[in-house]
């Protein structure tokens, strides 16, 4: 982690850019490689695709990561798309991940909303509003 | 101070038991969250962005009731995503109530005037109504045209009825103090029992990544706020965290003062920051790394952070946990008001600009005595 020399003097905090990883497949060639697409994949809003190398496959929500010192001993947990149960699966189970689910963060910038909002009054509508996303 | 006698009682032997058998590491607020989901859609929050598979999760009441139990804190925050959508709420409520808890369940208000008659009014339940302002300013902050005036009336239902209610404001880049003073006026106008504010966060999962105040900044704005106070304004919070907010004191962070009990487990470190989870309260005391975490750690995340969640269980600690402490807090119980020329300086002249839509405050020019006192913390 970076050092800041005296955060009681900060005027403005910069934000973190949003990467956008809808659709990435990393590639799993390392160790290093697996242990960063699992960062990446326990960041992720939205769902990714896990393999096995057992050949089984399961679509969900990773929410946590354990990291061992080996991939033996770090661990993801999540939530299938279609189970109702957490699940936990090793580092080195996994052969493949795929950022198949869309990221529920992207887009939802205080800008985008007053641009959004702007538009609307111009065009002289009421009862403007960001509605929540249809569950199902 | 707003808080009733009875509560700051609980919470007074609550820690001073603490301290004298010895425990270095209590929680005083349970952050329970039952579920992610919620009927508005708000740009800066980072709470409710998850798969739909996700949001039709909650947390039965059974499991709340074991969080609480296991942590053992006086006092759960119920926050969300929006509880009232959750369908065993009232459950969860009356359960916790049984078990003499100190709840403050955090709304937006859209259900509240509709589900008001479920509940029962009781010295242990508050609804603290999420309003982040003046009427274009909260529907702004909101996403929702039409969202203050709905809170409003479920405030006034609520209090007609006899419960405790108090409002909820988060304050980010762009607030203007003078706004938010009337604002002040307005919402003690509606009978609530106190005020309860904080300033946001940048944490990382937030979809707004632009909008978040630097403590300098964080000081200055709650300095020109909170000082030159008028009678009438009650503040649901300790004295001592406000006096942290205005640049008048320096606190470390205590993050497990108010952990956070969710569908994912125990989340570690804080309410704000997700580096993952735990099964067990006590896993979460024993396996996270705490010295990695707070503005003294270095660690960047915590680099800005001044949120009650962290930092009003450090004031709550030092006010009854010491006798400096305790007569730091009657003091500043006593004397509430707060005067001070180089806030009334900022108020007339940096913030005057009447501003239409939480536009940045960058580039303010500030009066020397601002830029002088600005980082005295």
């Amino acid at each position: 982690m970076s050092q800041i020399l005296n955060p009681d003097e900060l005027e403005v905090v910069d934000g973190r850019e949003h990467e956008n990883l809808e659709g990435w497949v990393p590639a799993l060639a390392t160790d290093e490689e697996v242990r960063l697409a699992l960062e990446k994949a326990f960041d992720y809003r939205g769902d990714v695709t896990l393999t096995f190398k057992s050949g089984d496959r399961v679509e969900g929500y990773v929410f946590n990561r354990i990291s061992g010192k080996t991939l033996a001993d770090s661990f993801v947990q999540y939530f299938p798309a279609n189970a109702p149960d957490k699940r936990k699966a090793t580092y080195a189970e996994i052969a493949r991940i795929e950022f198949t689910g869309k990221d529920r963060a992207e887009g939802k910038h205080w800008e985008a909303w007053v641009k959004k909002y702007n538009e609307k009054k111009a065009a002289g509508e009421k009862n403007i509003q960001l509605v929540p996303e249809a569950l199902d | 101070m707003a808080v009733p006698i009875s509560q700051m009682w609980t919470v007074a032997t609550y820690v001073i038991k603490k301290r004298l058998s010895g425990v270095k590491r209590y929680p005083l607020v349970l952050m329970l969250e039952p579920l992610f989901r919620c009927n508005l859609a708000c740009a800066g929050c980072g709470k409710v962005q998850y798969p739909p598979h996700i949001l039709k999760k909650q947390l039965s009441p059974e499991e709340c009731f074991a969080a609480i139990e296991e942590c053992g804190a006086p006092m759960v925050s119920l926050p969300g995503g929006e509880p009232l959508l959750h369908p065993q709420i009232v459950e969860i409520v009356n359960g916790l109530v049984a078990r003499k808890k100190y709840i403050y369940l955090c709304t937006n208000a859209l259900e509240l005037k509709r589900r008001i008659h479920e509940f029962t009014p009781s010295k242990y339940l508050t609804f603290s109504v999420h309003l982040d302002g003046q009427r274009e300013h909260h529907d702004m902050s909101v996403c929702r045209e039409g969202g203050y005036e709905i809170a409003v009336d479920g405030i006034k239902e609520a209090v007609r009825r006899g419960f405790r209610v108090t409002t909820n404001a988060t304050f980010f880049d762009g607030t203007n103090p003078n706004d938010v003073r009337s604002f002040f006026d307005e919402v003690m106008g509606m009978g609530v029992e106190g005020i309860v504010l904080s300033p946001g966060y940048s944490y990382d999962k937030a979809p707004d990544q632009h909008h978040f105040m630097g403590r300098a900044k964080t000081r200055r704005l709650f300095r020109a706020i909170l000082s030159n106070r008028k009678k009438s304004w009650k503040f649901n919070m300790s004295p001592l965290f406000l006096e942290f907010l205005m640049g008048k004191r320096s606190y470390e962070c205590t993050p497990w003062g108010s952990p956070a009990y969710n569908i994912f487990g125990w989340q570690k470190p804080c309410y704000l920051l997700q580096d993952g989870y735990t099964e067990t309260f006590k896993e979460l005391l024993e396996t996270t790394d705490w010295d990695g975490y707070g503005t003294s750690s270095g660690n960047p995340q915590c680099a800005n952070c001044m949120v009650s969640c962290g930092y009003e269980p450090s004031a709550v600690s030092h006010g009854f946990g010491s006798l400096s402490g305790f007569f730091a807090m009657a003091k500043a119980a006593l004397f509430t008001r707060y005067e001070d020329k180089g806030a009334l300086d900022l108020l007339n002249n940096s913030f005057a600009a009447k501003h239409d839509q939480l536009v940045k405050i960058e580039g303010v020019k500030l009066p020397a005595v601002a830029q002088l006192e600005e980082t005295r913390a």
